[in-house]
């Protein structure tokens, strides 16, 4: 302790070594040879070769470019509706959730019990053609016989949009349990409608969950495949299905890779346009 | 290298009869490292120590030379680690197997049964490194479906080995229609585990007409009544050869230009298609969800369980017959013991207990009279209804007139891949 | 002690100003509206958990046949291999749910309260593997550990997760640790307190909810991966990588009966934490707060 007190400076340096090698030796690593597979030319039987083969990538987003744009449509989609919907959500546990504030966030992460295929066989069910929901509301006149929610592009959103709320819930709600409701109060004592309270001291107070939250829901929901596959149809393939079909069915390693490093460069792309809208916001601080 | 083959057939053959006893004598003394030279069944092993060994000599093979010899006809080690799919042997209510203690108790052998296989691709990705570094997979038998056998021949990631010598019964008791498959000539690698039909189904409450023919599922003026009730299958493989069938096309003799007038009927009917289905095509079947699809044989037997109205089609224009296969990974350990699995399952008895559980088309027709037994023996209706089902259902037992109607996958080699999954992927992809 | 138990009053104790009807179904709205959201949640549980009672017929769980508690007579010894697979599930959820929050919590604290070199870099670092697409990470991985000669078991599907649950510690944590008032630490060290103390009872209770979210949303997603598992496990296997092959022949009920007994338990959990509280309250009370 005494010699740390010395080197304070030295503090941050020992908090991140761990975490900083896992992360060097488990992601950066494994990530370099993805990149020097993506400039790799050949096939599994007769092996590849390191030809630098940097055209790869511009051929890439020509090809998948419908992919890619929709993908990051239903990322921004889902998004805004994880925001819409959770935000609300984790206000009332933080400030309203008194002695029940953990039970109601151990339930929204309930389903991740489950596992997927559980989860969407039970969906499945629920939203079927001429299920007990549908069927039904066919039987009244409501719905035209023809009509189906599965197999949809409304189907695939929702599922990503239901599989990433908790991811939007948790850091919402630790953003917003942190600010002290006396803050809110005195707004309120100071004659501020409910309405103003909320614009000028709570929102400006969670923008650092809201930041994070809108970033753990937007990248999952753009690289997502599983719910496309298994909620959608051929109007509705994401770009992480090309890239899991290019990885799983056709082993065409380069072009898998060379897919996701342009999926990660858009990704972050976005996020920096998104941080500079939100001026003034860094990183997640 | 032609030669070759049939000099080992030949010498098979020639020594057929009394084949148990010798080999029985024949394990027992190459085990205990004896010389064996006085013995014609070493042959393969002779072979194999002059470097002509008969090995993995099909097609475009680009197996590495150094391990191209035949595995089997030594001591088990007493050991088998066996991959296998979820759900794909029999289990009693205690989750235990009554084949693998059957096996243990019979041989002596120990058995690390893993359900491990969830997809052949995805499984394939996970032992290929392994097999890449010319390493042990840490398996000795895994089921493998037959167009992955084909591919990994290719490669050179399969042990070989003498069906008729070290697989007996195979050769004895297999229905004629898996010996010799074309994507494993002489079963040099490979017996079947369980197969299955990759066909049509269609739900009749849905469905008008009477459904008999691929044009019911590829014409557009057809499937326009049925738009967004129609299903597809995802595996390009599946779904490319059942085209060609629609085709009139045989797929083994199937070119790259037949491959593209699939993927033009498949755009065409792209639009009334509801989705390209895997295992999940049952639920959309069984819910109403999907009225004319793709489908496989073992799951309609399933599903009839839950709505008998469903109905199988094998079209008029043919189906594709899958099959599982039991292989050795090259490199594995325990050869020996894994070539004592492949036979010990090949005995009638054995095969009925599992196909009672499975469902799946048993690759042994004997099977069907012992399972007819086994319902009479029954203690309750119950069972005996249910094992009636068994023995009585095509899907299990299919005729020699179904099978006659059936091909398999093409074997494709490395370049044909490729063009298939780019044309399948712009069909399921866009 | 913890936080939640002295704000929750607070939260509790109605606005000054006068309650007229509409602000009095104004209140209500937020906690009907979770309620639906948390319906919406948990409605393929609902689902999920009604077949597990199934009475099934053929191998498949879609169409209901009648009802049966035979499913959960036999649900731990029908098969075997599951029962392993979830013993595996929550070993590596576990593990790699303390081990990813620890050195995630410390990255955190030095990323908000230290000034050091390589900032920039640091947080590309963190981001990049949520940015980067599932199935990359673990065909990735799989490469190296191949190639480093490693054999796949349990420690290397722990490995993995500990590095993709890492950067969602890192990001949930930091929202909070960031806007952490200072002055409270420094008032504390003022009034005598060393500085262990100081974090033990000052720092500690003040960040501990946005540890538990985050070690909440590791566990999460650490119990349902299946990508990066998938590559990753060798010849393990876990619960989702079982249910996924089982659901090639037919997903059993038991799974459905073992998903219901897990939603089960964390249900006794909250109800039990809940009790806990209330009575630490209760002993604590009235206006015995230590601050």
């Amino acid at each position: 302790m005494g010699w740390l007190r010395r080197h304070r400076s030295i503090i941050p340096y020992l908090f991140l070594l761990p975490g900083g090698l896992w992360l060097i030796v488990f992601f950066v690593l494994p990530l370099l040879t993805t990149l020097s597979v993506s400039l790799q030319e050949g096939s599994l039987g007769s092996g590849y070769r390191l030809t630098f083969n940097f055209a790869i990538f511009p051929e890439s987003i020509m090809r998948w470019n419908e992919q890619f744009v929709r993908s990051l449509q239903y990322g921004l989609i889902v998004t805004i509706l994880t925001m819409l919907i959770g935000y609300p959500m984790a206000y009332t546990i933080a400030f309203r959730g008194g002695r029940y504030k953990s039970a109601l966030l151990l339930l929204v992460i309930m389903p991740f019990f489950t596992s997927f295929i559980i989860r969407t066989i039970s969906w499945k069910f629920i939203l079927a053609d001429e299920g007990f929901v549908l069927g039904t509301l066919k039987d009244w006149g409501v719905l035209d016989p023809s009509f189906r929610l599965l197999a949809t592009p409304m189907a695939v959103i929702s599922g990503i949009t239901y599989n990433f709320l908790p991811f939007v819930v948790l850091p919402l709600y630790v953003a917003l349990e942190r600010i002290d409701p006396k803050l809110i109060e005195a707004a309120n004592d100071l004659y501020a409608t409910r309405r103003q309270a909320f614009l000028k001291v709570t929102l400006p107070l969670s923008m650092p969950g809201v930041f994070a939250a809108s970033l753990l829901s937007f990248i999952p929901a753009v690289g997502d495949y599983l719910n496309a596959e298994l909620l959608g149809s051929r109007q509705t393939t994401m770009i992480g299905n090309v890239i899991q079909r290019l990885f799983l069915v056709n082993n065409d390693y380069p072009q898998a890779s060379a897919l996701s490093l342009v999926l990660m460069v858009g990704i972050l792309v976005s996020i920096f346009i998104y941080m500079r809208v939100l001026r003034g916001q860094e990183l997640g601080t | 290298m032609h030669d070759e083959s049939s000099i080992e057939r030949a010498i098979a053959r020639a020594l057929r009869p009394g084949r148990r006893l010798s080999r029985r004598r024949f394990l027992r003394d190459s085990g205990r490292g004896a010389i064996v030279a006085g013995s014609a069944l070493s042959l393969p092993a002779i072979l194999a120590a002059c470097g002509i060994g008969p090995a993995g000599s099909t097609a475009g093979s680009a197996a590495p030379s150094a391990s191209n010899k035949v595995v089997g006809g030594g001591e088990p080690a007493g050991t088998l680690n066996f991959a296998n799919w979820p759900l794909y042997i029999d289990q009693d209510d205690n989750g235990k197997s009554e084949t693998l203690r059957m096996f243990t108790e019979a041989t002596g052998i120990e058995v690390n049964y893993d359900e491990k296989i969830e997809d052949n691709q995805s499984f394939f990705g996970i032992i290929q490194p392994a097999l890449a570094a010319g390493e042990d997979t840490g398996y000795d038998l895994m089921v493998i479906t037959d167009w992955l056998v084909g591919n990994m021949l290719r490669l050179g990631f399969l042990e070989e080995f003498d069906v008729a010598t070290s697989v007996p019964n195979f050769v004895a008791n297999a229905a004629p229609k898996y010996h010799d498959p074309v994507y494993d000539p002489d079963n040099r690698h490979s017996v079947p585990w369980q197969s299955g039909l990759t066909a049509m189904a269609y739900n009749p409450a849905l469905v008008s007409e009477e459904i008999t023919s691929l044009k019911q599922l590829f014409d557009p003026a057809f499937i326009e009544k049925y738009s967004g009730k129609i299903g597809m299958f995802t595996e390009m493989r599946d779904t490319m050869n059942l085209t060609l069938l629609y085709l009139g096309v045989d797929p083994a003799k199937a070119t790259v230009a037949d491959a593209e007038r699939a993927r033009d009927v498949l755009m065409a009917q792209a639009p009334y298609v509801r989705g390209y289905y895997g295992n999940d095509f049952a639920q959309g079947l069984a819910d109403g969800s999907l009225a004319i699809t793709m489908a496989w044989s073992g799951d309609i037997f399933q599903l009839q369980f839950d709505n008998p109205d469903l109905k199988l089609v094998v079209p008029e224009e043919g189906a594709i017959l899958w099959v599982d296969n039991m292989t050795i990974p090259k490199g594995a350990q325990h050869p020996n013991d894994a070539l004592a699995m492949m036979d010990f399952v090949y005995q009638p008895e054995i095969a009925a207990q599992i196909t009672e559980y499975v469902n799946y088309i048993c690759p042994v027709p004997a099977a069907q009279e012992v399972i007819r037994q086994h319902a009479e023996e029954a203690d309750n209706q119950d069972d005996a209804d249910y094992l009636n089902a068994v023995a009585d259902s095509e899907l299990v037992f299919p005729s020699e007139d179904m099978l006659s109607r059936t091909y398999s996958y093409k074997v494709l080699d490395e370049d044909e891949e490729r063009q298939w999954n780019e044309l399948f992927g712009e069909v399921v992809q866009g | 002690m913890t936080s939640a138990a002295t704000t929750a009053p607070r939260s509790d104790a109605p606005p000054v100003r006068r309650a007229s009807l509409a602000t009095t179904l104004g209140r209500l709205i937020l906690p009907v509206y979770t309620g639906l959201v948390v319906l919406y949640m948990l409605l393929p549980i609902l689902v999920m958990a009604a077949f597990g009672f199934n009475d099934t017929e053929g191998r498949f769980n879609f169409v209901w046949h009648g009802f049966t508690l035979e499913n959960w007579l036999n649900v731990f010894s029908r098969y075997p291999a599951l029962n392993e697979a979830l013993i595996n599930s929550l070993i590596v959820a576990t593990v790699s749910t303390v081990l990813a929050t620890t050195l995630g919590v410390l990255m955190g604290l030095a990323l908000t309260r230290y000034e050091f070199r390589g900032r920039g870099p640091l947080n590309l670092l963190i981001f990049l593997p949520i940015a980067t697409p599932e199935i990359v990470l673990g065909a990735s991985l799989l490469a190296l550990f191949v190639s480093a000669e490693i054999s796949r078991n349990l420690t290397t599907i722990i490995i993995a997760h500990i590095m993709f649950n890492l950067s969602y510690v890192v990001v949930t944590v930091r929202a909070r640790f960031a806007a952490f008032d200072r002055s409270l630490e420094e008032a504390a060290m003022d009034l005598g307190a060393d500085e262990w103390t100081t974090f033990r009872k000052v720092t500690f209770p003040l960040i501990f909810p946005g540890i538990m979210a985050a070690a909440l949303l590791a566990f999460a997603l650490s119990i349902d991966d299946f990508v990066i598992t998938q590559f990753t496990s060798g010849q393990t296997s876990t619960f989702p990588l079982w249910v996924y092959g089982a659901s090639r022949i037919g997903v059993p009920p038991q799974v459905n009966v073992m998903g219901t007994i897990i939603f089960l338990i964390a249900l006794v959990g909250m109800g039990l934490w809940v009790l806990v509280q209330r009575r630490d309250r209760l002993r604590s009370a009235p206006g015995a707060t230590d601050r």
